[in-house]
This record gives C-alpha cells, structure tokens and sequence, in this order.
C-alpha cells in the first residue's frame, strides 16, 4: 500500500508541468484569447436578441424567442463540429469555390452562437426590470426609442444583469475548453500531445484540472464578491 | 416522401440508434450516479463534522472545473491512481456524475436549508432519529421546490453527453463523427444529429417547463 502511494507520489511530479511550460502557458493564454473573443459575439448578438424579443412585433418575438431556445438546446460539442463543418460547405456550394472556416473562427461562432442565447435571457431580464414609467418619462421629454435605450434602460439593465451574467462568463470560460477538439492549440489541446510525447497523463491531466480548478475557483469567489457588494450598494435599489 | 428514404438518417438509422441508446444509457446512468453522490456529499457537508471540508472541497472542485477536462482527468488518471473507471463507458459515466454531483449537492443543500429550524426540532422532540427526520420531514417538502434544478441538470447532463464520444464511448456523437468520417456527408449527417439532439433537448425542456409551472400553481410557489 505505502509502496504504491509512494509510487504515485513520483509519479505525481510536477516538475513535468514546468518542464513544458513553453507550450502550455501559451495554450492557456489561447483559452483566454477565445474567451475574450467569444464574450464579444455572445454579448452583441445576445443584446440584439432580446431586443427583437421585447419587440412590438410578434414575428420579431416569435424568431427571437426561437433562436434562443436553439442556442440553448443544442450541445455545444455538436454546435462546434456543425459549424466547422457544415457552413463552410454550404457556401462553397452557394458560391462554387471551395472555403473553409478556420477553426478559431468556427470555434468563436459556434461558442459565441450557443452562450449568447443564455445572454438573451439575462438582457431581457435586465431591460424588463427597468421600470416602464422611466421609458415613458423619457419618451414624454422626446428622446427617440434609441436614446432612450442607450441613455435610460441600458446603463440600469446592465446593473440588474451583471449578477447573471458574470455566472455566464464563468461558464463561457469553462466551455472554451472544448476548442481543443477542433485542434485549436488551448491548454488541453497541448496537455494531450505533451501526454502522448511522454506518457505521463497522471501529473499533465492532474495539473490541468487543477490549473482550471483555481482558476475558475478565483473568478467565481470575485463574482460573489462583487455581486454581494453590489445588492448591498444603495444604487441597487432603483 | 422518397427523399426521406434517400436520407443519411434513414440509411444510416441502425448506427444512429445504436448511438442513441448510448447516448440514452450514458445520460440515465450518469445522472442517478450525480444524484446518489450530490446527496451524500450534501449530507457530509453539512452533518458529519470530520468530512466537512474534504466534501466541500470536492463538491468546488467539481463544480469549477470544466466537464471536459474532468473527463479526460477521470478517464485518464483514476485508473492509475484508485484503479478503477476501467473501461471508456465507466469513465464517461463517472466523470458524467461526479460533475452534477456538485451541482446537486448544492441544490440538496439550498432546500435543505430552506426548511425551518422548528420543524426539525419539533421531530426531534418527539423522538424521531436524523434519517428519519430527513426521509418523513425534510425530503418530502424540498422535492418541489428542488424539482426544477433537477430538471436543469439533467438537460445539462444530456448536453454533456455528447463529450462522451472524445474518449471512443460509442454515442450519438461518436456515431456521427464516424459516419462523417466514412462516408463524407457531413452536411447530412452532422445536421441530423444536431437535429435529434435539439429535439430531444427542446421536447425534455418544454415538458419540465409545463410540470414546474402546474406545480407553481399548485403549492403557490413564486419562485424556483
């Protein structure tokens, strides 16, 4: 028994981390990359959504809300390989050349497509807790729809959603994980090939999950930090 | 109606089944495994003192590394290290589990500390033991107001099914990666299966949303 702890213990070493650290530092700053990138996607088109779905018209309504159920139905795997895959031949038939997506590309739409319908949600919520009488005072001093939008409902919207939507940049971040499947070089991508040029899964695969681990670990603290700081803040209350 | 027949889904359909029933197989195992584990982690966390903290740690750990990473983690170190998942449908299923299980566990929690202090107190006073107070008092009142939690996860075990097929677990996805990869149709074939998995996903999400509001309306619930 203590032999095989012992064994373990060797074989737990993490120096084989630091040894690579070459390849595997930058793997995680690529997470990151995606991640910035994909936040803008996911936010822009999840903003325009909700505010098709919060729209006076019910055919807005009707596609907003059916393309978030989508989004949000579709795993995010299956949504990867699709759009790797599937939209570059459509339009290679539609245009009669060959095209492919590179797969940062197909990585940052797909991820952007499947979270931005979880960030439908949270703008709707956030623009419908806004108040209806500060839109019509607004709209009584005559600003336009669209100013009223930027300079009334927004700025407050935004406050009641940040809670939510810092939880969805956390998730968003673990999804980023998944870029590895379409050979984008992230960390887990670099961990698999280091783990195959020297077949040491055990202290690769364990210090990945433990790099995340932290990682994820710190941000989630920081959003509840932010977000109790926030409900106690006298400004919530408007 | 002949272009149905034509179809990849039909030519194909014996390999989409067999990955369906996988994929079935995976999901229903995993998410029974998240359930028993969520309960008994709560139930360290919160009643057996020494246990505490490594339950807590685990139910974090759990919850704040991505499932695919947990995956490979599970699939490629726990046999050297505790000698077992040893077999690619065993890991899967595990690594399935251990993920929810953290997010259960804190859902069992959350209910169980919604139920007030004097009920329990109340049965302690007249007798009843912990697993009893737990199985007659507590359990039956948190079921409703946990129910939409649970439904969520299982979604999200279902979502996460599909990652199963990275280590060679023959699923949904396994089946179309390789049909894909035989007969070069992705069009077809990758769009079926994004298909079949938005169906089910969208059809499962609709009926718990139809059960959580009639039991809204019910027990007059305001929130979940």
């Amino acid at each position: 028994m203590i032999e095989k702890f012992s064994e373990l213990a060797k074989d737990l070493d993490p120096a084989v981390f630091w040894e690579y650290r070459a390849v595997l530092i930058p793997g995680l700053l690529y997470n990151f990359y995606v991640f910035f990138l994909t936040v803008g996607v996911a936010v822009g088109l999840g903003l325009f959504v909700a505010i098709l779905r919060l729209s006076h018209h019910g055919v807005l309504r009707a596609v907003g809300g059916l393309y978030a159920e989508v989004c949000r139905n579709t795993p995010e795997y299956i949504a990867l390989i699709w759009i790797y895959y599937v939209p570059p031949l459509l339009i290679g038939l539609a245009i009669g050349r060959n095209i492919s997506f590179s797969p940062l590309l197909a990585a940052v739409i797909a991820l952007g497509l499947s979270s931005s319908g979880y960030f439908t949600e949270t703008f709707r919520a956030g623009i419908l807790a806004v108040p209806k009488g500060h839109v019509e005072a607004a709209r009584a001093l005559g600003m336009s729809r669209l100013a009223t939008m930027q300079r009334i409902v927004l700025p407050q919207a935004i406050r009641h959603m940040l809670p939510e939507a810092m939880n969805q940049f956390v998730s968003l971040f673990k999804g980023t994980t998944l870029v590895s499947l379409i050979a984008i070089p992230d960390l887990m991508y670099e961990v698999s090939l280091v783990t195959m040029d020297t077949d040491r899964a055990l202290p690769l695969y364990t210090g990945a999950a433990l790099i995340y681990f932290v990682l994820i670990l710190a941000m989630t603290t920081l959003v509840r930090k932010v977000t109790d700081r926030m409900r106690k803040s006298p400004r919530m209350t408007g | 109606m002949d272009l149905f027949w034509q179809s990849a889904l039909w030519r194909h359909r014996e390999a989409f089944w067999d990955g369906l029933v996988v994929t079935m197989q995976v999901t229903v195992i995993g998410y029974i495994g998240a359930i028993l584990l969520g309960f008994a982690l709560c139930m360290m966390s919160m009643y057996v003192r020494p246990l505490r903290w490594p339950s807590r740690f685990f139910i974090e750990f759990f919850r704040a590394t991505p499932i695919y990473v947990q995956l490979l983690w599970v699939n490629y170190v726990w046999p050297k290290v505790i000698g077992w998942p040893n077999g690619f449908f065993e890991a899967g299923c595990t690594a399935l589990a251990v993920q929810s299980a953290g997010y259960l566990a804190e859902t069992f929690r959350a209910g169980i500390e919604g139920i007030s202090r004097g009920q329990i107190e109340a049965a302690q006073a007249q007798g009843m033991s912990g697993p009893l107070i737990m199985r007659r008092i507590v359990l039956p009142q948190v079921v409703h107001t946990m129910a939409p939690s649970f439904m969520n996860q299982l979604l999200v075990v279902i979502k996460s099914s599909t990652l199963v097929s990275v280590i060679a677990v023959p699923d949904l996805m396994y089946q179309a990666l390789r049909l894909t990869s035989i007969w070069f149709e992705p069009i077809e074939i990758l769009s079926c299966t994004a298909l079949i998995y938005l169906v089910i996903v969208s059809a499962l999400s609709w009926a718990f949303k139809v059960y959580t509001d009639r039991i809204r309306a019910k027990y007059g619930l305001t929130r979940g």
